[in-house]
C-alpha cells in the first residue's frame, strides 16, 4: 500500500462517519482545550505575581532585625538588637548601594482641623520616592535632610489626601499625626495595593519621626536597592560583614529579593502544574472516548477488515490503517482544542486587558504531541484487535 | 411500558453492548471521582484550619494596637501606634463580665543563653491566663506567677526544642538561662504541641509580662488575648472594650478588635471559593463524558433502527421510545456516579483511616452537585440522539 493510498484511507475512513468523528473530536478537544487553558491561566498567573514582586527591581536585600524568621514578622516584633538609624546610614556608604530605606511603619490617626483618619504611617527617608517607583502628584517628597534630625515633614498618600483635604489644598498645611505636628510638603499619585497593604491610604514621614512616633528602638526593616553590576552574593557579603562589624554578631536577617522570587517561583510554578493536571483529567476522559468509538468502529467494519486481508492485507498493515484514523482523530483534536483555548484567551485578554496572557507556539507543538501520543495509546487496543481478526471468520460477519 | 418495563428493556440492551456500557461507565465515574476527591481536598483544608483554630480555644477574641479606617482591608499588623497599648489597659479589661481571661501580650526576639550555648528565639511576655486562653500545657514545672502583671519576677517557661538545644538532655528545671541582659530561672517546660498558627512553641520562652516590659524596655503590648465566657457575646465585648479603651485613651478607641468568628469567616469564604472552583474544573470532565454519551448514543439508536421500527409497529409511541432512550442514558449515569461516589468514598476512608492527621472528607454539597451535574449532563446530551430514535419511520427501518 503506497503512503499516499494510506492517508487517503484513513481521511476517507474518518469522514465518512461525520457526525461520529465531530462529536469524538469535540469531546477530546475539550480536554486539551481545558489543559492549554487552565496551564495559561496558571501562568499568567504566575507572571502577574512575578511583575507585582519585580515592579520595584530585583537588586533588594531586606534586612530585618533579629535572627529569627517567623513568617517575616520579625520586623514587627521587639528586639533586644535593634537595627538603627545609624546602621542604615553606614550602609549607605557602601559603593554599590544605590538607595537605602529604613523603614517603620505603624498605624496612627491623622488629624486636620476637625477631620481624622486613622492611616497607616510609613517612617522613610527620601530616597523611598525613586527606590518604591512612587510618584509625586503635587509638592516634593521628604527631602535629603540629616537623617538624625529630619524637619517634620508629611507626604500624603493620594486617599488621605483626599479624605483629609477633599479638592481643598493639602500642601503647605500643618497636620497631626499622633498628636504630633508635621507640614505637608507632597501628595502622592495612586499607586493602588501592593501584597494588600493599600499604599494610597499611607502617609509618608521621616523614619527619625516615625521612631519617636511609635516610641521605638529599631527601624523594622532596611531595605537597599544595589547596582545590578555587583553579584548578590558579593554584596549580600559586603552588607553582612559590614553589619557584624557594627554589631559583633549576626543579630538580623538578610532576606534577596532573588531568594525570595526564586520561593515564590517554586510556589507559582507548582500552581500551574496542578491547574494543567486538573485539566488533564478532561483529557482523560477524552480519551476513554476515543477508545470507545474505535471499538464500535472496528466491531462495525469487521467484514471490512476481512476482506482487506482477504486480498492480502498483513496484520500490522489493519493495525497501521485503524491506528491512523485514532491519531488523525486525535491531532484534529489538539489543534481545535488548542484554536479553542486560544481564542478564550483572546476574548480574555479583551476583558482584562491587564493581564499578561502568553501565545505561545510551543503550546501548540506540545499539544499536537500529546495529541498523537494519546491518539496511538487510546488506539493500540482497537486496532490490535482488527488486526487478530480471522480473515474467514470477519467475511462472514454481517 | 411500566416503569419497571423500561428499566428492564434499559438494563437488557446495556448489557448486550457490555464493552460500550463499560467505557461510558468509566467514563462517568472518572469524572464524578475526580469532582469528590478534588473538592474532599479543599474540604480537608478548611477542616484542618479549622482544627487549629479550635486547638486555640474557642471563645479567643484579639484586641490588636492601631486602627485603620477602611474595614474589611488587612487589620494592622504592624501592631505599632503613637498610643502605646499597655498592661493597664489590658487590666482594665477585666471589668468586663462577659471576658473570664485576659493575656496581655509582649512580644519580641532576643537571644538565650546558658553557659557557651545560645539561640535567638521569640520572647513572649505574658501571664497565666495565657495558657488558658491558648490551651496550652506545661509539660513539667511551674506556671508564671499569678501577679505577672504586677511583678517583673525573673523567671521563664521554655519551649522543648529550645530547652534540648540550651540543656541538651539535663533537667532545666531550677538552672538559669541569661536572656538579653537579664537572667531567668527556669521554671516549667511546655508541653510538646509543634507549631501553632505560624508561631513554633517549641521554640520560644515564655516570661512574665513586667519582665519582658524591662527586657525590651517598652510597655507596648503587642497583642492582648481576650477569652470569652461564652460564645456569642462576641459584638457586646467588642463594644465593650472599644469604649473602655476610648476612655483611658483620650476618647480615641485606636485599637483593633477580631474575634475568632470573623478570622474564621474569612478563611471559610476563601477556602470555598476554591474548593468549588477546583470542584468545577474537575467537572469539565463530566461534559467531556456527556459528548461521548451522545456519541455513543447516536451510533446506537443508528445501530437499532430495526428494534425501533418493529417496537413501533407493534404500537410504542415517539414519546415512549423517546423515553426508553433517555431513561438508558440516565441508568447509565446513575450507575457511574454511584460508582464514582462509592470509589471516592472508599479511597477517602482509606487516606483518613491511614493518615488520621489530615482531616479530609467529601462535602455533601459536591456529592449533591456532581451527582446532579452528571444526571443534567445524561439528560442533555442524550436528548437529540433519543429524539432521532423517536423520529424513525417504522416501515422504512422494518424494510432494512
Amino acid at each position: 500500500m503506497k503512503t499516499v493510498d494510506y492517508f487517503q484511507w484513513i481521511i476517507k475512513a474518518v469522514a465518512a462517519q461525520k457526525r461520529r468523528t465531530l462529536l469524538t473530536i469535540f469531546g477530546f478537544s475539550t480536554g486539551i482545550a481545558a489543559v492549554i487553558l487552565l496551564n495559561s491561566v496558571g501562568e499568567s498567573l504566575r507572571q502577574y505575581i512575578l511583575q507585582e514582586f519585580t515592579q520595584f527591581g530585583t537588586h533588594i536585600i531586606a534586612i530585618t532585625p533579629g535572627k529569627t524568621e517567623t513568617l517575616g514578622i520579625s520586623g514587627i516584633l521587639n528586639t533586644v538588637r535593634p537595627l538603627t538609624l545609624e546602621d542604615a546610614q553606614s550602609l549607605a556608604r557602601l559603593p554599590a548601594a544605590k538607595q537605602v530605606v529604613p523603614v517603620v511603619m505603624g498605624t496612627a490617626q491623622v488629624k486636620w482641623g476637625k477631620r481624622g483618619r486613622y492611616t497607616d504611617v510609613a517612617g522613610v527617608t527620601a530616597p523611598a520616592l525613586e527606590a518604591w517607583k512612587l510618584e509625586i502628584a503635587k509638592g516634593k517628597f521628604l527631602p535629603y535632610d540629616n537623617i538624625q534630625k529630619p524637619r517634620t515633614f508629611a507626604v500624603l498618600g493620594s486617599l488621605v489626601k483626599q479624605e483629609l483635604f477633599g479638592n481643598a489644598r493639602a500642601i503647605g498645611n500643618k497636620i497631626h499625626i499622633g498628636g504630633q505636628s508635621f507640614r505637608v510638603t507632597g501628595v502622592l499619585k495612586s499607586k493602588g495595593e501592593f501584597m494588600g497593604v493599600d499604599l494610597d491610604d499611607m502617609v509618608y514621614i521621616p523614619a527619625a519621626k516615625g521612631l519617636q512616633l511609635f516610641n521605638r528602638e529599631s527601624l523594622m526593616e532596611i531595605d537597599i536597592f544595589y547596582s545590578p553590576e555587583i553579584t548578590t552574593a558579593t554584596f549580600q557579603k559586603q552588607v553582612k560583614s559590614l553589619l557584624i562589624q557594627r554589631h559583633n554578631m549576626q543579630d538580623f536577617t538578610l532576606i534577596t529579593q532573588d531568594d525570595m522570587l526564586k520561593t515564590l517561583d517554586k510556589i507559582l510554578r507548582f500552581v500551574k502544574y496542578a491547574a494543567a493536571g486538573l485539566g488533564a483529567i478532561s483529557l482523560l476522559v477524552g480519551t476513554v472516548g476515543i477508545v470507545t468509538i474505535l471499538t464500535i468502529t472496528v466491531t462495525e467494519r469487521t467484514h471490512e477488515v476481512g476482506l482487506l486481508r482477504a486480498i492480502g492485507f498483513a496484520p500490522h498493515q489493519i493495525r497501521s490503517l485503524f491506528l491512523g484514523e485514532a491519531v488523525l482523530l486525535a491531532i484534529n483534536s489538539g489543534i481545535i482544542g488548542y484554536l479553542i483555548a486560544m481564542s478564550l484567551l483572546f476574548v480574555a485578554k479583551l476583558l482584562l486587558p491587564g493581564i499578561p496572557v502568553g501565545f505561545n507556539l510551543w503550546v501548540l507543538l506540545l499539544a499536537l504531541a500529546v495529541s498523537i501520543l494519546i491518539g496511538i495509546i487510546a488506539g493500540w487496543r482497537p486496532a490490535s484487535q482488527a488486526a487478530k481478526l480471522e480473515p474467514v471468520i470477519a467475511l462472514r460477519a454481517e | 411500558m411500566t416503569l419497571r418495563d423500561l428499566w428492564r428493556f434499559s438494563w437488557h440492551a446495556l448489557i448486550r453492548h457490555r464493552l460500550r456500557s463499560f467505557m461510558l461507565l468509566l467514563a462517568v465515574t472518572i469524572g464524578v471521582s475526580s469532582v469528590l476527591l478534588l473538592t474532599s481536598i479543599g474540604e480537608g483544608a478548611r477542616r484542618f484550619i479549622h482544627q487549629e483554630f479550635a486547638s486555640l480555644g474557642s471563645r479567643m477574641m484579639i484586641v490588636l494596637p492601631g486602627r485603620k479606617e477602611t474595614t474589611g482591608g488587612s487589620p494592622p499588623i504592624y501592631g505599632t501606634s503613637p498610643r502605646d497599648l499597655t498592661l493597664e489597659d489590658a487590666q482594665a479589661l477585666r471589668t468586663i463580665p462577659t471576658i473570664t481571661a485576659v493575656a496581655p501580650i509582649i512580644a519580641g526576639t532576643a537571644t538565650v543563653s546558658n553557659q557557651s550555648l545560645s539561640r535567638e528565639v521569640i520572647i513572649l511576655g505574658t501571664n497565666a491566663d495565657m495558657f488558658k486562653v491558648r490551651d496550652m500545657h506545661l509539660e513539667k514545672g511551674k506556671m508564671l506567677p499569678q501577679n505577672s502583671q504586677d511583678k517583673a519576677t525573673p523567671v521563664c517557661i521554655l519551649g522543648a526544642k529550645l530547652a534540648a538545644e540550651l540543656f541538651s538532655k539535663n533537667n532545666p528545671i531550677g538552672q538559669r538561662v541569661r536572656i538579653g541582659e537579664y537572667r531567668y530561672r527556669v521554671i516549667g517546660l511546655l508541653q510538646q504541641r509543634g507549631e501553632s498558627l505560624g508561631i513554633d512553641l517549641r521554640d520560644m520562652a515564655i516570661i512574665p509580662v513586667r519582665s519582658a516590659e524591662m527586657l525590651f524596655n517598652s510597655p507596648a503590648l503587642f497583642r492582648i488575648l481576650l477569652q470569652l465566657k461564652q460564645i456569642g457575646s462576641e459584638a457586646y465585648t467588642t463594644r465593650r472594650i472599644l469604649q473602655i479603651i476610648a476612655q483611658r485613651h483620650e476618647g480615641e478607641d485606636d485599637i483593633t478588635v477580631i474575634s475568632q468568628d470573623s478570622v474564621l469567616g474569612a478563611f471559610n469564604k476563601i477556602l470555598l471559593a476554591v474548593t468549588a472552583s477546583i470542584g468545577g474544573i474537575a467537572a469539565i470532565s463530566l461534559f467531556v463524558a456527556g459528548i461521548l454519551i451522545m456519541n455513543v448514543s447516536y451510533i446506537s439508536v443508528s445501530q437499532r433502527r430495526q428494534e425501533i421500527g418493529l417496537l413501533k409497529s407493534l404500537g410504542a409511541s415517539a414519546r415512549e421510545i423517546h423515553k426508553i432512550f433517555l431513561v438508558e442514558s440516565l441508568l447509565l449515569v446513575t450507575l457511574g456516579s454511584m460508582l464514582g461516589i462509592i470509589f471516592s468514598y472508599a479511597l477517602v476512608a482509606i487516606v483518613r483511616y491511614s493518615l488520621t492527621s489530615v482531616p479530609i472528607a467529601i462535602p455533601w454539597w459536591s456529592t449533591l452537585s456532581a451527582t446532579l451535574t452528571a444526571l443534567i449532563v445524561g439528560l442533555v446530551f442524550s436528548w437529540l440522539p433519543s429524539a432521532k430514535a423517536a423520529a424513525v419511520d417504522p416501515i422504512l427501518a422494518l424494510k432494512e
